[in-house]
């Protein structure tokens, strides 16, 4: 009963309820996420190897690793876009607030409506205005908002750190912007919708340094109100915006695993894994 | 090859007789190729020369309102008919084949795509006659020869145009678009339709134009199953005229009044098609989405 209850929770869930939702289930009030034994598959191929991982809520969790360890496919089981794939399945249990969301019960369409993502390549919907995108997660999901959608509009793109670049031209489409310019307007169309996680897969390997540097600036008050998970080629970049760093590498099978996790600083300076300490000093990957 | 000695510099890129035939080959072989796009091309200018020449002194208004019963010959019921047939043809086409284009790219497995590749590829092959013989067994020793027939045989032509085309548009429509939706929590069926059709609709409306052009121009599926009828009464439900059964009748007639007339319902018949080309360029170029 306590169970179901739990459910139908999730499955509405708003930030405001969030927390009280956490603590009334009993875990750690800073868990947004409890990742355990989560293996992610391609088919037949293992890609991601049984990680288990706790995600600090309000806080940036960075994902390192070298290519094809599997950290993109882990990141899009969080909002269970990897199964969006041909083909692609995942196991194991990824719980928050006490729900699992690969629970038979649970409607993937509600998940992602909680758990957003911003791609690796700004993805601007073309067909839409700029104010458009940014509205687009709460019109096309049916979503009856009791707020004015130019009052969200307003919000988002303040929040995305972009408002005051393009109050002047809401109405021109979003393509027309550059791309550090598309990836905040990405950001705002995310948390437009507010969910309570925010998954980024490597916001800025498409960005210029000075817009790298914007959403990097951005990220660090983003976390104030949202959880975030981001995926990194970058190991400065992990080091400047995380919290908490995760570092995966690639096993003989070639499938990925978690080496290790702590507070970014301790991965940086002092991890306890010989094979993070050489990732981390360049001598691989 | 030939080096000679002490003057090595300009020497060595001296012309051998090889180098000089092997230019002498890419010339022959370049004009070659140029008049055989020449001779491509030329059908277009000879049609509009002849079909002006030959067409152009017939036209008047009256030959545009008109019909064949009345005091001046007209060909009226012709593009009504033509256009009620092949209106009621993309009727039907267009819902079916957008929608088996929507299944096929966004829904289907690999293996069922695969098949439905296939499937709309023999569709595309289909010589129209055949389209026609076969409606013609379905409707006409039923019900006798009919506009819907017709309207029936076309769209059997053009929704499989209808579905190539819609599938081609919609493989251009990035996967990110989807997923970015998707990852919005917008369930898919809106995805598709407000996400990836909403994006490439410029492309599926070119597609339907397209279409429609194949439809108007065929003239052996009609002969077979709308007939051609000199009534100036639209009725669909009897047999009915089209413009290119116009043609065929006058050309093989020995009148030399209604051989013109052939011709100036070919010049009519060409400036609608043309028309639907040129509003398929208009509409592709001004497109800033696909």
């Amino acid at each position: 009963m306590a169970d179901s209850k739990t459910k139908v929770n999730i499955k509405t869930s708003a930030p405001k309820s969030s927390s009280a939702q956490r603590a009334s289930n009993g875990a750690s009030s800073s868990t947004a996420m409890r990742l355990l034994n989560v293996e992610a598959m391609y088919g037949s191929f293992r890609a991601v190897n049984d990680v288990t991982l706790d995600i600090e809520a309000k806080s940036v969790t960075a994902f390192i690793g070298p290519s094809g360890c599997g950290k993109t496919t882990l990141l899009r089981t969080l909002n269970r876009m990897h199964e969006t794939l041909p083909g692609a399945t995942v196991k194991g249990s990824i719980q928050v607030g006490g729900t699992d969301l690969y629970d038979p019960s649970v409607d993937p369409v509600r998940v992602r409506r909680s758990i957003g993502m911003v791609f690796q390549k700004p993805n601007p919907f073309p067909a839409m205005s700029i104010a458009q995108n940014v509205s687009s997660g709460l019109r096309l999901s049916g979503t009856k908002s009791k707020r004015d959608v130019a009052e969200i509009v307003e919000e988002s793109l303040r929040k995305a750190a972009l408002w005051d670049e393009v109050k002047d031209k809401l109405n021109e489409p979003g393509v027309s912007l550059s791309g550090g310019q598309q990836q905040r307007l990405c950001i705002a169309r995310t948390i437009a919708v507010e969910p309570e996680i925010v998954l980024m897969d490597e916001p800025c390997s498409a960005l210029d340094p000075l817009a790298t540097l914007k959403i990097e600036e951005l990220i660090g008050e983003l976390k104030t109100r949202f959880t975030i998970v981001i995926v990194t080629h970058n190991m400065q970049q992990a080091a400047r915006v995380s919290d908490t760093t995760a570092f995966f590498n690639m096993g003989a099978d070639r499938g990925g695993y978690l080496v290790e996790t702590g507070p970014t600083n301790k991965i940086f300076t002092n991890p306890s894994n010989k094979l993070t300490e050489d990732y981390i000093a360049g001598r691989f990957g | 090859m030939t080096v000679a000695p002490g003057t090595q510099t300009e020497q060595r890129f001296a012309l051998t007789d090889s180098d000089r035939r092997r230019m002498r080959t890419n010339r022959i072989m370049l004009r070659i190729i140029q008049v055989a796009t020449f001779v491509a091309v030329l059908p277009v200018f000879l049609i509009l020369i002849a079909i002006l020449a030959k067409g152009l002194g017939t036209l008047d208004l009256a030959f545009l309102v008109n019909n064949p019963l009345d005091e001046q010959v007209g060909i009226a019921n012709a593009i009504k008919g033509s256009l009620a047939m092949t209106g009621i043809a993309l009727l039907i086409s267009a819902p079916i084949g957008i929608a088996a284009a929507i299944f096929l790219n966004e829904y289907a497995s690999t293996a069922v795509q695969r098949i439905g590749d296939t499937l709309v590829d023999i569709l595309l092959g289909v010589p129209s006659i055949v389209a026609g013989l076969f409606i013609f067994l379905l409707v006409v020793p039923a019900l006798g020869y009919n506009g819907y027939a017709g309207a029936l045989a076309l769209s059997v032509l053009m929704t499989p145009v209808v579905i190539r085309t819609t599938q081609e548009v919609l493989r251009l429509v990035p996967a990110g678009l989807r997923e970015a939706s998707l990852a919005l929590g917008v369930p898919m069926w809106r995805t598709t339709i407000f996400v990836t059709c909403r994006t490439a609709l410029s492309g599926i409306l070119t597609g339907l134009v397209l279409a429609l052009s194949r439809g108007i121009g065929e003239t052996a599926p009609l002969l077979l199953t709308a007939q051609g009828s000199n009534d100036s009464v639209i009725d669909l439900g009897a047999p009915l005229s089209s413009m290119t059964i116009v043609i065929y009748n006058n050309t093989i007639s020995s009148d030399p009044t209604k051989f013109a007339q052939a011709w100036t319902c070919a010049l009519v018949l060409f400036a609608i098609a043309l028309t639907l080309n040129v509003l398929i360029r208009f509409k592709t170029i001004n497109s800033r989405v696909l």
